[in-house]
């Protein structure tokens, strides 16, 4: 615990002193631009980070929300008279601002259409900063004049110890933040959008929030990238900008704090380090000598097929030729960034921080911290009395794909405290309505009510935060983060911090509570020992737990299991009934859809059998099971077959 | 024709098939049945390329082809009309049909005459489908997409042919059809190997049968021998 | 008389919107096929256009030289599927998006070092003297614009109805698993639409050469209103660009009729954000359904 806290604070606070100490030591001005330049790459790189890393979105509009920063915070010192202070809250609350007002339509996209939304922005920043000639200047450029901080006039190393502190500051609050409910949330809606949503989490709007703040660091960094030129030109923000940006993020590696850190100290320098055609050939031999290694690592090793071995290694290679051939290499600038960010990007993807990761992982043995005891069931998953009243009522419920009768006109009531099995031969429908109930899916006609009231339609989000909750048949966890993680996701009336507390690392508490709710379910479906460890590397039966868990961080009064059973061997299966009753017990409602007799007839008071999307059955397990119906759907009708007609 | 030799595929880290081993000759149907979750659409999908099995091997008249793309499979004689009929929905019938017989047609002009004879037969077939041969395919309802699946994979004349799963989602009157047509698949000799939940049709039209059990095959034998065997229907009824 | 004057602005807007709309149909191409588009597009209208320019020094008749052009274009798209996109689709990652943009900024690099920096005179045989129709001047050089996009554009489609090749395109597009058990090539199919996308990109570079003048910079604004016009109008739908295009290019010449030059581009990118605010998928788009 010591030596963990020991380590990790104590490079962060040696790094930080090292860095404060520069301007007491070295009296030069040359040196103290170029880290003030870090300082203010680094707020901009960790904020970028959020959507690129975090969010997992190609984002090109950091550079405009620079540029937006800086003109704000200029301008209110030239025509508000602000102070610094009030200035640089001007930069951030612009680029908070715009960053929202962008997100709520760009968000609603993802990959391709998310870039081309920012870039779109990006250009309409651009053009307005030109033409606003009226408050901008235009092309002409803007003088900024740095204001006082809080009365004092700040010299050049005054602004970069300014600078610096709002780094840290941004550094821990990003820290904290991160490592919150948030964190996990921008994580989890990364691996499976769709279960976020449906945990109740609501990927929408924790992607507009990442944004935004994303963006409000943009715009704080602008402010200080304005008063520390003290000149601004809108050509400045561009598209050149957005690839150096995007190449500190990349090469410095994603999803890490270190990683934004050394890609902006990477991108203050570069420039510099171009221009000197002796460095330059130096850093372009080491980078092919790496590519070379870790190309033929990789081969070795299986871990990368001949293309991603061998075109670092090319492009590395017209590097270093380039680096003694071309006369002038400022003249290839663009070629030379695009040459070594297509390297970084196909032969290293988790940049330098992540490829040292692993080795300091190795070096430095550090244990995690240790859980807290589990908390009781009964305040996790209070029991609740049940009365056998409706609960759910499916009326005439239809989805049609295409010519496609999915699911057509299910009728069916689910009684509070009930086991309601849902059977069915393959593509009978079963799974489709269940998407249907859980939001999913959109019905084409017919009426869902949860205790007599219409539950949401097509939203997993709505549906979810109505207390139904369910697993998935082809799983949906989120891979990357551990098992105690999902089910942390998920954890219903926890948390209740508000930002600015979490932000300030006030929100442990409630954290540890968090911690322990989330390990006694865990226990509940018997895999306390695992909650480290990543739910993509569990073993395939356990990953099937691990969703009912997450499931019931939900407390939810109607829980939808869609084909727990399937796939799991047979000792598995008697474990998962055990499970299935123990939820039982707590007075939770289930629909079971099922496959395999014996867990039905088992498990469940009353069942219903679809076949072509239709309800052909119903009653209890034993009725089911003489309906002469069932058996010929479940069997296949080969008695009485028609003698082949002719063609 | 077909010989699968102790085949291993899974996604990710979990192992689905766990040495799976069984023989198609040629002429003959094969039925694959098991409860939901056994590993029968892993193996077909294992058969035919679409996944890259871990281990094992697969041989098309000899041939291996457990390495190879699955469009290389199916350009070597073998055609899989997959599990949900996969059809594509926004081509026309007629369409999906010439596409069926991509490998041996000409690639830009004169296929639609190559191929007339062979679409003949199909709509004989399936007289339903040259009614609606105009038609989006995503418009067709569920058993007549699987009629266009069916047909759709015999346009390419395969050596074998993979039907995984043809009762899926259909109504029982629709099923009795899709299990008339196997039977005369089988008349006209068409090698087949059969994935079914419906394992007292599939047992009726095979000559042969394998039962598979988390990953593995349990039980073979031919449908007379296996409808003896307790063991069959209790697996597979659960 | 001032009627006359808008309308004018519209028809020679809407004419340059057909370039607009042949640029995002080469980006429906490959998104088509693989949900992937180029995002270093630009610099392959670009390079194409320098690259026809040198045809065209070396004396080449105008009739060889769009063809040249049109090869090379493919040539390049064939470099971008293999450099930039195949790996990220094996990864099932959006690692494309960068690298894409990576290689375009390698191709402007390179445009700027090759062939300089400045804007040069694109010579063509067509005429520029205006023609009249009904009180309204069109030029030929526009109208071969119109005409050209509409020939491209139209033989890719008699291309992709009309041939079994084409057909197994549309099948990727449909359901790319499905079309491999049918002996289809999923990968092959990807690298045709970045082919076909670089050819139909080289066409729109060679046609708006000559009303533009050639430089590196000529296409950086053009590729983003063909972003606008792909996703106005639907990644996936079909004809839509055109119509996208025309309304885009004629909204384009009244604004900055109106408001000055220098806010050309903003109608575009308003509409752009306008669009994903209400319809994501694009005016002509269908809505796509989640899987589990």
């Amino acid at each position: 615990m010591w030596k963990r806290l020991l380590l990790i604070r104590g490079t962060e606070l040696a790094v930080l002193a090292m860095l404060a100490a520069i301007p007491l030591v070295v009296n030069n001005s040359y040196v103290l631009g170029l880290i003030t330049l870090l300082a203010i790459y680094g707020i901009l790189l960790i904020g970028l980070d959020v959507t690129v890393g975090y969010l997992g979105q190609v984002n090109l509009a950091q550079a405009a929300f620079l540029g937006l920063g800086a003109y704000a915070a200029g301008l209110s010192v030239a025509h508000l008279e602000f102070g610094m202070l009030a200035s640089l809250a001007m930069g951030f609350g612009v680029g908070l601002v715009f960053g929202t007002v962008l997100a709520f339509p760009a968000l609603r996209l993802e990959g391709p259409q998310f870039a081309l939304a920012t870039l779109s922005f990006s250009a309409l920043s651009a053009t307005t900063l030109n033409e606003w000639e009226g408050l901008t200047l235009g092309a002409q450029g803007l003088q900024v004049s740095r204001p006082p901080f809080l009365g004092m006039t700040l010299d050049a190393p005054g602004f970069f110890w300014l600078c610096l502190l709002l780094l840290a500051l941004v550094w821990i609050g990003m820290r904290n933040l991160l490592s919150s409910q948030w964190g996990r949330a921008f994580e989890a809606l990364r691996d499976s959008p769709v279960a976020t949503d449906a945990m109740g989490v609501g990927t929408y709007r924790h992607k507009v929030a990442g944004f935004a703040l994303a963006s409000g660091l943009g715009g704080l960094a602008g402010g200080l990238y304005a008063f520390n030129f003290q000149y601004l030109q809108p050509q400045s923000f561009g598209w050149d900008l957005m690839v150096i940006l995007l190449l500190g993020v990349v090469l410095g590696g994603r999803k890490s704090l270190w990683g934004a850190l050394v890609g902006a100290s990477l991108i203050a320098l570069l420039p510099n380090l171009l221009s000197n055609r002796g460095l330059f050939q130096l850093i372009s031999a080491a980078g092919l000598i790496i590519a070379v290694a870790a190309g033929t690592r990789g081969l070795l090793k299986k871990t990368a097929g001949p293309f991603r071995a061998l075109a670092p290694v090319v492009a590395m290679g017209v590097l270093v030729a380039g680096s003694f051939v071309v006369e002038n290499t400022e003249d290839w600038r663009k070629a030379i960034f695009a040459l070594m960010l297509f390297a970084v990007v196909v032969g290293l993807p988790e940049g330098l921080m992540g490829f040292a990761a692993h080795f300091l992982a190795r070096l430095f043995r550090i244990a995690p911290p240790p859980l807290p005891a589990p908390a009781p069931l009964d305040d996790v998953l209070p029991k609740r009395t049940v009365d056998g009243s409706v609960l759910l009522e499916l009326r005439g419920l239809e989805r049609y794909f295409g010519g496609v009768k999915a699911v057509d006109g299910i009728s069916m009531t689910v009684r509070a405290g009930e086991i309601h099995g849902l059977i069915g031969p393959n593509g009978s429908g079963k799974s489709t309505a269940v998407n249907v109930i859980s939001g999913l899916y959109t019905p084409t006609g017919g009426d869902i009510l949860l205790r007599g009231k219409a539950l949401p339609a097509g939203s997993l989000f709505k549906v979810a935060r109505s207390g139904v909750a369910r697993t998935f048949q082809n799983l949906q966890l989120f891979g990357e983060l551990s098992a105690l993680d999902n089910v942390m996701v998920a954890l219903k009336d926890v948390y209740r911090s508000p930002l600015p507390l979490v932000l300030l690392g006030l929100a442990r508490a409630e954290e540890n509570r968090a911690r322990a709710a989330a390990l006694a379910l865990l226990e509940l479906v018997g895999l306390g020992e695992q909650a480290r460890s990543r739910a993509k590397d569990l073993t395939y039966g356990d990953q099937r737990l691990l969703e009912i868990a997450r499931a019931l961080a939900r407390k939810p009064e109607l829980l939808i299991l869609d084909e727990p059973a399937a796939g799991l061997a047979h000792p598995d299966v008697n474990k998962l009934l055990g499970i299935i009753k123990l939820i039982h017990e707590r007075g939770i409602s289930i629909i079971l859809i099922e496959h395999h007799m014996d867990v039905i007839s088992e498990l469940c008071s009353v069942v219903t059998v679809l076949d072509g999307g239709r309800i052909i059955a119903a009653g209890t397990a034993e009725q089911i099971k003489r309906d002469p119906k069932v058996i010929e759907a479940y069997l296949g009708a080969t008695d009485g077959v028609a003698p082949a007609p002719a063609a | 024709m077909l010989t699968v030799e102790n085949l291993h595929a899974g996604y990710g880290t979990s192992e689905v098939l766990a040495g799976v081993s069984l023989q198609v000759k040629a002429g003959t149907v094969v039925a694959l049945i098991g409860a939901n979750g056994a590993g029968k659409t892993t193996g077909m999908r294992a058969i035919s390329g679409m996944i890259r099995p871990n281990r094992g091997r697969v041989l098309l008249d000899g041939r291996p082809v457990q390495d190879l793309d699955a469009s290389r499979v199916a350009r070597l004689g073998m055609a899989h009309s997959p599990e949900g009929r996969k059809v594509f929905g926004p081509l026309t019938v007629e369409d999906n049909l010439l596409l069926g017989a991509y490998c041996r047609l000409p690639r830009f002009f004169g296929f639609r005459a190559r191929a007339a004879a062979d679409l003949e037969g199909i709509y004989a077939l399936f007289p339903r489908l040259r009614e609606r041969r105009q038609q989006a395919a995503g418009t067709l309802s569920g058993g007549e997409q699987q009629m266009l699946a069916i047909g759709r994979a015999l346009m390419a004349k395969p050596k074998v042919m993979l039907l995984d799963e043809p009762s899926m989602g259909l109504a029982p009157v629709i099923v009795q059809e899709v299990f008339n047509t196997i039977r005369r698949l089988k008349e006209a000799g068409i090698t087949l190997l059969l994935v079914e939940q419906f394992a007292k049709s599939a047992l009726e039209v095979a000559d042969y049968a394998y039962v598979m059990d988390r990953g593995r095959i349990a039980i073979e034998g031919t449908p007379a021998h296996l409808r003896e065997d307790e063991r069959v229907l209790a697996a597979y009824l659960g | 008389m001032y009627t006359l004057l808008i309308v004018q602005l519209a028809v020679s807007g809407a004419l340059m919107g057909m370039v607009y709309a042949l640029v995002a149909y080469g980006f429906q191409l490959t998104f088509a096929t693989s949900k992937s588009i180029n995002f270093g597009q630009g610099e392959l209208v670009m390079l194409s256009a320098l690259f026809s320019l040198t045809l065209i020094d070396t004396g080449l008749p105008y009739w060889l030289v769009v063809p040249g052009g049109m090869l090379f274009g493919a040539a390049l798209g064939l470099f971008v599927e293999r450099a930039g996109v195949r790996l990220a689709l094996e990864q099932k990652s959006e690692g494309w998006i960068l690298l894409t943009i990576i290689l375009g900024l390698l191709g402007f690099s390179t445009a700027e070092n090759i062939w300089g920096r400045d804007d040069r005179p694109f010579p063509t045989p067509i005429p520029s003297d205006p023609l009249h129709f009904f009180g309204i001047d069109v030029t030929p050089l526009e109208l071969s614009v119109a005409v050209g996009v509409l020939t491209v554009m139209g033989l890719v489609e008699l291309f992709k109805r009309k041939t079994l090749l084409g057909k197994a395109f549309e099948a990727v597009s449909a359901d790319r698993d499905a079309a491999q058990l049918m002996g289809i090539s999923a990968t092959r199919t990807i690298q045709l639409s970045y082919g076909l996308s670089g050819l139909v990109a080289a066409m729109a570079g060679i046609l708006v050469a000559p009303i533009t003048t050639v430089g590196p910079t000529m296409a950086s604004v053009l590729v983003l209103k063909a972003f606008s016009v792909a996703v106005v109008a639907g990644l996936d739908s079909g004809f839509g660009v055109v119509l996208v295009g025309l309304f885009l290019g004629a909204l384009e010449s009244l604004t900055s009729f109106y408001l000055g030059s220098g806010w050309r581009e903003a109608p575009g990118l308003v509409l752009l954000i306008l669009a994903l605010a209400v319809r994501p998928n694009g005016v002509f788009g269908k809505a796509t359904i989640r899987k589990v």
